[in-house]
């Protein structure tokens, strides 16, 4: 393949889903996390610890960089030339933001990260090999790789007895990542599908859309507009597949971190308020 | 957990009622010993419901843990039940698959967590399905915590029982309510014993002190949802202050009215609740009953506030307490403290609290007071406070667990007061400080039982374990302190068959204690289930509409919370006569720094210690995890020569502690942080040995009109060492560097695009 050949395809690739992407989707996976009334209170993270079957694994490999928290709170300072943050400090609940044009996907040699037809980024344990290309090419830093085995270290029994068995535990040498909770979406389907019906908005939400104290993270089918997080992107005047979005009123709080990287992020943040004092 | 005795179940139903009716129990005795006792049931005054009177053998009690036609393989089923993680009591629902629970989510009936759940919650299974938890009776032998069988224990508990006066008998515990409430209460009432001693260290009994004598309630009702603006001097709401998910919840209402609340935090280190806030002050411990005057004075002088309404004293203090006295002080801007007062006169109702940094202090009653002034001034009394009403079991309320606990234990230890103690729910070797001496106090109970899932200090130190089943394995009822608007009781059942064949839940071991000093009243009950199940259909005022007592009760357990009426009352002020609240200045010599034992959502007091995901989980603020750490203001940091991660030597008249410095401005410059619930010496392989206990160093001062630990009074001199580690943290950068990840939106254009 030549030089010119791979950077026509590849741009025709990064284009694709402003022409409407690549698949009918069935669904399209989608959040909005209001940061004003997210209280940086941890609820989701540990959730999802418990909804996943995440391995702790202790302060030294914490240190390393080797934590395996698919959805993590960051806390930013902003005021730091001030001597005390007079306007507390910024949370952002960050996990995979389940781009629609993801830069994970087309690095993996052997496919073992792709798009599934609900608009997911998937990674498929058993075909990864670990090469951490994906983790390296992700602008939001939430792929984990799993170093070592942590089926011992990390749920001495009968710890063991907690897991998960909708999922599986991985281990050592795989890639993995925030699903948006693909075995609640999958029961939820297989349910509505045996009884004939579409699925519904609000049935089945993530473990830490459930778990979150003040509901600031809402999760939901973008793709039916009578759902809440549709509305809210609507709301919001936030749209997919742009790589800046051209709002009515620029006042409105809706934004997608990082989407100037024609990624196509399917999580819109809103904006954290306050006000002078 | 099979049910034994399912036909002695019902027919002990029946035997007790009959001679509850019969009148061989009067029937205001009848409903003490069944734990519903208090105002609501002299009201009531209402018959038995007659859906007591079972046929023998019509009842059918199943166990929600035997194989049923509806559990199918790989099929998850939810079940109520109440979180016990913390006292805000939260409903759960328990995802219960193959006969193990799996995963907690919050039960959307309750009104008090409306189906979400805290990080403490969620790792309820780790405690369940942790591995160090005890698995059999012990008794000390030679020295040592040996395996013994139940019977001997329990029959070496009742014999000691039987040697010692009935008021040398102890209960120590945390905040305890509901059914183990009453039935602990009637145990010690059989004895002739008043020795129950509760006890919290995260708690708010100043805060309810002051409640109690100003408005004649001790846990009233806080209408964040209707408050314009909130000043919270240190009470964490949205952390660890009394109902954190449930004020998470009226914390939204606040926020998104049509114009968006505002919320002012003044404490001596950052909370979870300040790095929310719009404005967060640094306040130098103890002195924030100054600003809170400070802010009264503005209020009277350049807001036509009403200070005659106050006694003579108060109007002294106020007037005392002019902005430029209180910056001079306080080191509060001036221009600052009037801002507050002018926007408090402007957003009404609204709404002012005080948390654990104003309550610890030697006259931290008074600060307390001086803040409950501001509301009064205000006009938030009657319209962001509101009655909670009176909880009509008062019986099931459970007393109020603080501190003060520490040193009433202590001091009856000390004196030979008491004989056997039993412990449950709390660990006073790990909280208490060593000034206080607890250790020897303990040594002094010459028989000491404790009822515990783990091996933590104070177990360690028993003489006999009772080995608990966890609150994901036991039955029982949980009455919050603070109640919202709906009153309820939580009801706990068991979501899976025990771990352990040989724990035994509290509820049982009580039964069997109440067996042999009451065998009259208590004697027919199979178990705590059978007696729960009786106590459920003797419930006086409960809806009676459910048909028949089964039906109620399954009911019951679906919904996971009873509703029950508290009648609201109109709320009024009664000003108490305070003294100032200044902190007297002393010479502290070297020990410049004040002692902040800051609170942190997940380790708690040091009881979650032992939970993996919690100790993974980064501290809110710091972003620390797995370890101990002491937050210090940079600038003082400078001048001490202390670097991110020097280890310091932290030391008060009572003791050292050595941990890493962690350097942030989200603190006072005079105040040192460390948070609470690390240094365990046994509890656990997650625990044992990591980091530190602030606790230990803490002068034993107490607060002097209600007797609780002082906990903001140490101060401290900080030095460094010469070593230093590597802090371990979440997140390679603490600011932005200029990239849009939260975007902070001034609120006059919020209200533009989306107030109303």
């Amino acid at each position: 393949m030549s030089l010119d050949n791979l950077l026509s395809n590849w741009s025709q690739y990064r284009k694709g889903h402003e022409e409407g992407g690549f698949h009918d989707y069935e669904h399209r996976w989608g959040m909005a996390i209001d940061l004003d009334i997210c209280t940086g209170c941890n609820a989701c993270s540990t959730a999802c610890y418990a909804e996943n079957n995440l391995a702790v694994v202790g302060p030294e490999r914490f240190e390393k960089g080797q934590a395996m928290h698919w959805l993590r709170v960051e806390r930013y300072w902003d005021q730091s030339e001030l001597d005390h943050p007079e306007q507390g400090a910024s949370f952002l609940p960050m996990m995979c933001q389940q781009c629609n044009a993801a830069t994970c996907e087309p690095v993996c040699p052997v496919a073992a990260t792709y798009h599934t037809p609900d608009g997911l980024n998937a990674q498929i344990y058993n075909r990864c090999i670990g090469s951490r290309y994906c983790s390296n090419n992700c602008p939001f830093r939430v792929r984990y790789f799993n170093f070592y085995s942590y089926y011992e270290s990390s749920w001495p029994e009968p710890l063991n007895m907690q897991l998960n068995p909708d999922i599986t535990v991985r281990d050592k040498g795989v890639m993995e990542k925030c699903t948006y909770c693909v075995q609640r979406i999958r029961s939820a389907k297989n349910k509505a599908k045996m009884e004939d019906r579409k699925l519904e908005d609000g049935e089945f939400t993530t473990a830490c859309a459930q778990a979150c104290p003040t509901n600031a993270i809402v999760f939901g089918d973008w793709q039916d507009e009578n759902s809440q997080v549709a509305k809210l992107w609507k709301k919001h005047e936030v749209t997919r597949a742009v790589t800046k979005q051209n709002k009515d009123n620029p006042e409105k709080r809706g934004y997608r971190i990082f989407e100037e990287l024609n990624i196509d992020p399917s999580v819109m943040y809103l904006e954290r308020v306050r006000e002078k004092v | 957990m099979k049910l034994s005795s399912n036909k002695n179940t019902t027919k002990q139903i029946e035997q007790t009622d009959t001679r509850a009716m019969s009148g061989t129990i009067d029937r205001r005795n009848f409903l003490k010993i069944m734990g519903w006792g208090g105002v609501g049931t002299a009201l009531s005054g209402c018959d038995l419901p007659s859906t007591v009177t079972l046929e023998e053998g019509k009842e059918e009690v199943m166990s929600y843990l035997m194989p049923e036609e509806y559990v199918i393989p790989g099929v998850g089923v939810w079940y109520a039940s109440v979180c016990a993680q913390c006292s805000a009591a939260c409903g759960t629902h328990g995802r219960v698959r193959e006969g193990r629970v799996l995963k907690l989510e919050g039960n959307p009936e309750s009104p008090i967590n409306n189906g979400n759940l805290c990080m403490m919650g969620q790792a309820g299974v780790q405690g369940h399905y942790n591995p160090d938890r005890i698995k059999s009776p012990m008794m000390r032998e030679g020295g040592k915590l040996m395996p013994v069988s139940w019977e001997k224990a329990m029959s070496t508990i009742k014999e000691k029982i039987a040697a010692a006066r009935g008021d040398q008998v102890a209960w120590f515990t945390g905040a305890l309510s509901g059914h183990q409430f009453a039935l602990v209460a009637n145990y010690l009432e059989a004895l002739g014993s008043k020795n129950h001693y509760a006890h919290e260290t995260i708690n708010n009994s100043v805060w309810q002190s002051v409640c109690k004598d100003t408005l004649g309630e001790a846990n009233p009702r806080l209408r964040l949802d209707k408050a314009q603006m909130v000043v919270s001097f240190g009470a964490d709401f949205l952390g660890t202050w009394v109902s954190p998910v449930h004020f998470s919840g009226e914390y939204v209402k606040f926020r998104k009215q049509a114009r968006r609340g505002l919320l002012v935090q003044i404490e001596p280190k950052m909370s979870l609740t300040g790095a929310n806030a719009d404005l967060w002050l640094p306040s130098l411990p103890g002195t924030e009953g100054v600003i809170a005057l400070g802010i009264a004075n503005s209020l009277v002088k350049n807001h036509n506030k009403d200070i005659s309404q106050f006694p003579s004293g108060i109007q002294d203090l106020i007037n005392k307490y002019d902005a430029a006295a209180v910056t001079k002080m306080t080191g509060v801007d001036e221009k600052q403290l009037k801002r507050i007062a002018e926007l408090l006169n402007e957003r009404s109702p609204s709404l002012v609290l005080a948390g654990a940094p104003v309550e610890g202090h030697a006259n931290g009653y008074n600060a307390v007071a001086a803040v409950m002034l501001l509301n009064q001034l205000l006009g938030n009394i009657g319209n962001t406070i509101e009655s909670a009403g009176v909880f009509p079991f008062e019986q099931m309320q459970g007393t109020v667990a603080g501190t003060s606990s520490l040193f009433s234990f202590t001091q009856a230890a000390k004196n030979n007061k008491l004989a056997v103690a039993f412990f449950h729910g709390a660990n006073p070797k790990y909280t208490a400080p060593t000034a206080l001496d607890f250790d020897k106090a303990l040594n002094n109970v010459p028989f000491k039982v404790a009822l515990a899932q783990f091996l933590d200090e104070t177990t360690m130190a028993a003489d006999v374990v009772l080995p608990l089943a966890s609150y994901l394995e036991d039955w029982g009822t949980h009455v919050a302190a603070y109640q919202p608007e709906q009153s309820v009781i939580g009801l706990q059942q068991p979501l899976m068959e025990k771990l352990y064949a040989d724990t035994r839940g509290l509820g049982d071991i009580l039964m069997d204690l109440l067996k042999t000093v009451n065998a009259n009243e208590y004697g027919g009950f199979a178990d705590y289930y059978a007696y729960l199940r009786q106590a459920h259909a003797a419930m006086p005022m409960q809806n009676s509409n459910n048909g028949t007592d089964q039906q109620a009760w399954n009911a019951s357990l679906q919904k996971g919370v009873i509703k029950v009426t508290s009648n609201a009352e109109q709320l009024t002020f009664n000003a108490v006569s305070f003294d100032d609240p200044v902190v007297a200045s002393s010479d502290a010599g070297t020990s410049t720094l004040y002692l902040a034992p800051s609170a942190r959502l997940g380790l708690w007091d040091g009881r979650h210690a032992n939970l993996p995901w919690l100790q993974e989980a980064p501290d809110q603020i710091s972003k620390l995890v797995w370890d101990s750490w002491a937050e210090i203001h940079p600038s003082t940091a400078a001048k001490l020569g202390i670097k991110q991660g020097s280890i310091v030597s932290v030391k008060s008249e009572h003791g050292a502690v050595n941990v890493k410095a962690v350097l942030l401005k989200s603190i006072h410059p005079d105040v040192i942080a460390i948070p609470m619930g690390q240094g365990h010496e046994f509890y656990g392989r997650y625990a044992e040995g990591r980091g530190a206990n602030p606790l230990k160093i803490l002068n034993p001062t107490k607060e002097e009109k209600t007797g609780e630990l002082a906990m903001y009074a140490t101060r401290v001199s900080v030095s460094k060492t010469n070593q230093s580690e590597v802090v371990v943290k979440m997140g390679s950068s603490d600011t932005q560097v200029g990239r849009r990840l939260v975007v902070t939106m001034p609120v006059e254009q919020y209200q533009r695009s989306e107030g109303a």
